[in-house]
């Protein structure tokens, strides 16, 4: 079964991942007992993932037992539900910068779960974090050049048809231009260095003039 | 990691590794002397708002009992102080407000005032609040004060040429508005003299309305005692010499009293070449006025392009 539930509660949907360390919260979310297994509520204003699933990108885009590069970790709400997703065959690099955020990553989810490798390190330098090819790259911080970031990764770390999931922050490019545009040119940017956008989900209501961009490689 | 699975001793070992890692990475950034000195400027300016409302509701509340006195003693800690230390009206005597920095005459005055207040009486239980929060007041203005001896300080040590260029209080503001010194030494000039007027700059990328010449800035005395149409350029001078400066305590770490003195020469040329307002010219004046009841302007144009 599947490590992403949904529940249907008074007509809103809501998401669930089969919580690695059961008893255990990161953040103080619901736990849910669903089929004699723990799962924990994944709140799409807190996550942009989440946010992502729920305006219809596919729950297989990250897979249990996948690798994940997991880039601007930040405190790990996020992080901690892709280890959920990945669960005990998978992995999660979590890289983040700011050592103020990292230090609850490291603290809350890192120690806590057995598939988490913390980095305090800088995504421009992926030397930093030397780890073998990876099946997904997640991205998500808020730079105006986190395009080229994110492309610097793939090429380094990125399997061969591997994923690399985008998350544009339309006003950290540029805070004057139409968002749509925005995203448009980040996509053009992937395309030119030869991924394959599958998809743009713009993440409204839960984010404004955010999009995540579901390529492959 | 590439040959090692997930949940082996191999990878748990690894993992191990790249957490202590991480973790010596965080300690070492906590550490900075820079990032303390962040804290320590912006817990006093949360002391100074504390200080604000606790001195403010005191005083309101005991000006019921005895307004006079509020009108009579400007500064609100020397107040909360009395208030604090003497409690009612009946406690107002030469003794009691002996030593207090008042003159006879104002003694007197204060005395006379006493037994021809307008104030209420007050309870015992009402009086005992004032007195606490009064006494609250007092000791914020304490800490207050060691706050602001420990940035001075700080920034000599950590910041030499920050201090000497804008001032301790106002070079730590943007060393905390920048995220600590190394991001200050790194920014341009530009940016630095408008930190803290994000607002302003956003509106006027938006809308077109003119730009913001200073934000944390304009608290420095050579940028606010300017005339007003001075200010753009001493607040860009002052942010030219502080982002040398910023890059001197960064990259060098020695005082360099010519930047101080390169600030100085090129503020006093400002004061001399633009002694005069500027000429407005006739025809950027607007539309004439109409007849009647004066127009008050609309603050909604204040900041459109001329």
């Amino acid at each position: 079964m599947s490590r992403i539930q949904r529940e249907d509660r008074s007509g809103r949907t809501v998401l669930l991942t089969r919580n690695l360390t059961p008893g255990k919260r990161v953040y103080n979310e619901d736990l849910v007992v669903k089929d004699g297994a723990e799962y924990r509520t994944w709140d799409p204003f807190r996550s942009k993932l989440a946010a992502a699933i729920l305006k219809g990108m596919p729950d297989s885009v990250i897979a249990e037992g996948a690798k994940v590069l997991y880039l601007g970790a930040s405190t790990g709400t996020t992080a901690s539900h892709v280890s959920d997703i990945v669960g005990p065959g998978g992995v999660v690099v979590g890289v983040e910068f700011a050592p103020r955020v990292a230090r609850e990553f490291v603290e809350r989810v890192a120690r806590e779960r057995g598939n988490v490798i913390p980095f305090v390190a800088d995504a421009r330098d992926p030397s930093k974090y030397s780890v073998a090819q990876v099946d997904v790259v997640y991205c998500d911080i808020a730079q105006p050049d986190q395009t080229e970031i994110a492309l610097l990764n793939c090429s380094k770390l990125l399997r061969k048809g591997g994923t690399l999931l985008l998350v544009v922050k339309s006003r950290s490019i540029d805070v004057l231009k139409d968002p749509e545009r925005v995203f448009a040119e980040e996509r053009a940017k992937l395309e030119k260095a030869g991924l394959r956008v599958k998809e743009v989900y713009e993440l409204s209501p839960f984010e404004k003039d955010h999009a995540l961009i579901y390529a492959t490689g | 990691m590439a040959e090692s699975t997930p949940g082996s001793a191999e990878f748990e070992a690894l993992r191990q590794k790249s957490i202590a890692a991480a973790e010596a990475t965080i300690r070492e950034a906590s550490s900075r002397p820079d990032l303390h000195l962040v804290q320590a400027v912006q817990a006093l300016d949360d002391t100074d708002k504390y200080l604000n409302i606790t001195a403010t509701r005191a005083s309101e509340w005991y000006g019921l009992h005895f307004p006079e006195l509020i009108q009579m003693v400007q500064d609100n800690v020397a107040l909360c102080k009395i208030i604090a230390e003497i409690g009612g009206r009946e406690g107002y005597s030469a003794e009691s407000l002996q030593g207090r920095g008042f003159t006879e005459k104002k003694i007197a005055a204060i005395i006379e005032a006493r037994d021809r207040s307008k104030g209420g009486s007050i309870s015992e239980g009402d009086l005992s609040r004032v007195k606490t929060l009064s006494a609250l007041a007092v000791q914020l203005s304490v800490i207050r004060g060691g706050l602001n001896d420990y940035v001075e300080s700080q920034m000599k040590k950590v910041a030499p040429n920050i201090a000497e260029v804008a001032g301790a209080t106002i070079g730590a503001r943007l060393m905390a508005k920048a995220g600590g010194l190394d991001r200050l030494a790194i920014l341009p000039a530009s940016t630095i003299q408008i930190l803290g007027a994000e607002k302003a700059l956003f509106r006027s990328l938006r809308t077109g309305a003119r730009p913001p010449k200073h934000g944390i800035l304009f608290q420095h005395q050579a940028v606010h005692t300017a005339p007003k149409w001075q200010r753009g350029k001493v607040a860009r001078t002052l942010a030219n010499k502080i982002a040398i400066a910023a890059r001197v305590d960064y990259y060098r770490g020695s005082e360099d009293p010519s930047i101080k003195a390169g600030l100085d020469k090129r503020l006093e040329s400002i004061k001399e070449r633009y002694k005069d307002p500027p000429q407005r010219k006739p025809e950027s004046r607007g539309p004439p006025r109409r007849e009647g009841r004066p127009q008050r302007p609309d603050r909604r144009d204040r900041h459109r392009r001329r």
